[in-house]
């Protein structure tokens, strides 16, 4: 995912429409000072809950920052309820989840909620671009099923888990990848950054 | 049976980025610390008020009590973050190490004053003093230590 810090390529985010959660002042500052740095200028800035699914239904949001409010988790919720019940377009929005600590009590919540990416505290600004950059691709897969809505955790089709019979069409036309790479699961994880123990960059 | 739907959608921001305009990588990144920098004052200050409030709390604790506790946590996942802003980056260690401590507490429902006391006592040496990497890289390893030890419950 490494983006070089001295690299010219131009990216614009002037028009992007970005909500930004997180419940404690400084916090706030810290994102609104790097995404203004990194050219956003069309900020929803929200301080709860309430004000970003106010923001949610008034606007088509480009971007979302959301930090997981590590005391309640409830930055799960959200985007959670931003998954299942925004609507289109703003159902698809990239979220990029940042926290600063993760209670063993949530680890599911923080895997399960549809966030595309997971970012531990402290985040450097070049990380937060590289993070938004990837969220954008387009080409990635979206799913919406009984328990979980939100971008699809798999990067690759490697088949099912060894020993196991798979269940999909494509199982059965999948080629194992040559030994010591990457196995899907652990792609999957890599996704939410790091899987369960959420490391940072 | 679950049912699961697929679909690829099309995303705004996808355009946006690459629409005529915009910052080359390097201009926006250094834009970007620049501004994070003008928050040094800030962030350090209030890493002096949580810690304020954490020994605050700390002193009313004789034994486990889960509000206490929480509100010990609380205060502390605070101010990760915000060591990495004002130059003492591994205070931000320090309080993701007294954040496990607390939520394994929480967990198992234990309690070890001494284990919080040292996470403050470093916290409090973290942010006021310069010490070298290799000293501060003692400190955080001690901590880790002491944090982990609490992961499993209690025998009994």
């Amino acid at each position: 995912m490494g983006l070089d810090p001295n690299s010219r390529a131009r990216f614009n985010l002037k028009d992007a429409s970005v909500l930004l959660l997180d419940e404690t002042q400084l916090g706030m500052t810290i994102l609104v000072q790097i995404v203004t740095g990194l050219g956003a200028k069309n900020l929803h800035r929200c301080g709860d809950i309430e004000s970003a699914r106010s923001a949610v239904e008034n606007n088509q949001i480009d971007l979302a920052i959301v930090d997981s409010l590590a005391a309640t988790g409830q930055g799960y919720d959200f985007v959670e309820w931003l998954r299942r019940d925004a609507g289109e377009p703003n159902c698809y929005t990239p979220v990029l989840m940042t926290t600063s600590h993760t209670p063993r009590s949530q680890i599911s919540r923080a895997r399960d909620c549809g966030a595309n990416i997971i970012i531990k505290k402290p985040f450097p600004p070049i990380t937060v671009l590289e993070r938004i950059i990837w969220s954008s691709k387009e080409g990635r897969k979206f799913l919406f099923s009984d328990t979980y809505v939100g971008p699809d955790r798999r990067f690759r089709n490697v088949g099912p888990p060894k020993g196991e019979k798979g269940r999909r069409r494509e199982d059965f036309t999948a080629t194992p990848l040559p030994q010591g790479q990457a196995t899907a699961d652990e792609d999957a994880s890599a996704d939410i950054e790091g899987g369960p123990e959420l490391s940072g960059d | 049976m679950s049912t699961a739907r697929f679909t690829v959608p099309k995303l705004n921001l996808t355009q946006l980025l690459k629409a005529p305009g915009g910052l080359p990588v390097q201009e926006a990144v250094a834009a970007a610390q620049a501004n994070l920098s003008s928050l040094k004052p800030l962030c350090m200050g209030e890493l002096h008020t949580l810690l304020e409030a954490a020994e605050k709390t700390f002193a009313g604790l004789s034994g486990y009590d889960e509000a206490g506790v929480t509100t010990l946590y609380e205060t502390a996942v605070k101010g990760i973050g915000l060591g990495d802003v004002c130059g003492a980056g591994s205070v931000d260690v320090a309080l993701h190490s007294l954040c496990d401590l607390l939520d394994h507490f929480r967990t198992h429902q234990r309690y070890d004053a001494e284990a919080v006391s040292v996470h403050l006592q470093a916290w409090r040496l973290l942010i006021s003093t310069e010490i070298p990497p290799a000293g501060a890289q003692a400190v955080l390893g001690g901590l880790n230590r002491v944090s982990a030890k609490y992961s499993a419950p209690a025998e009994s």
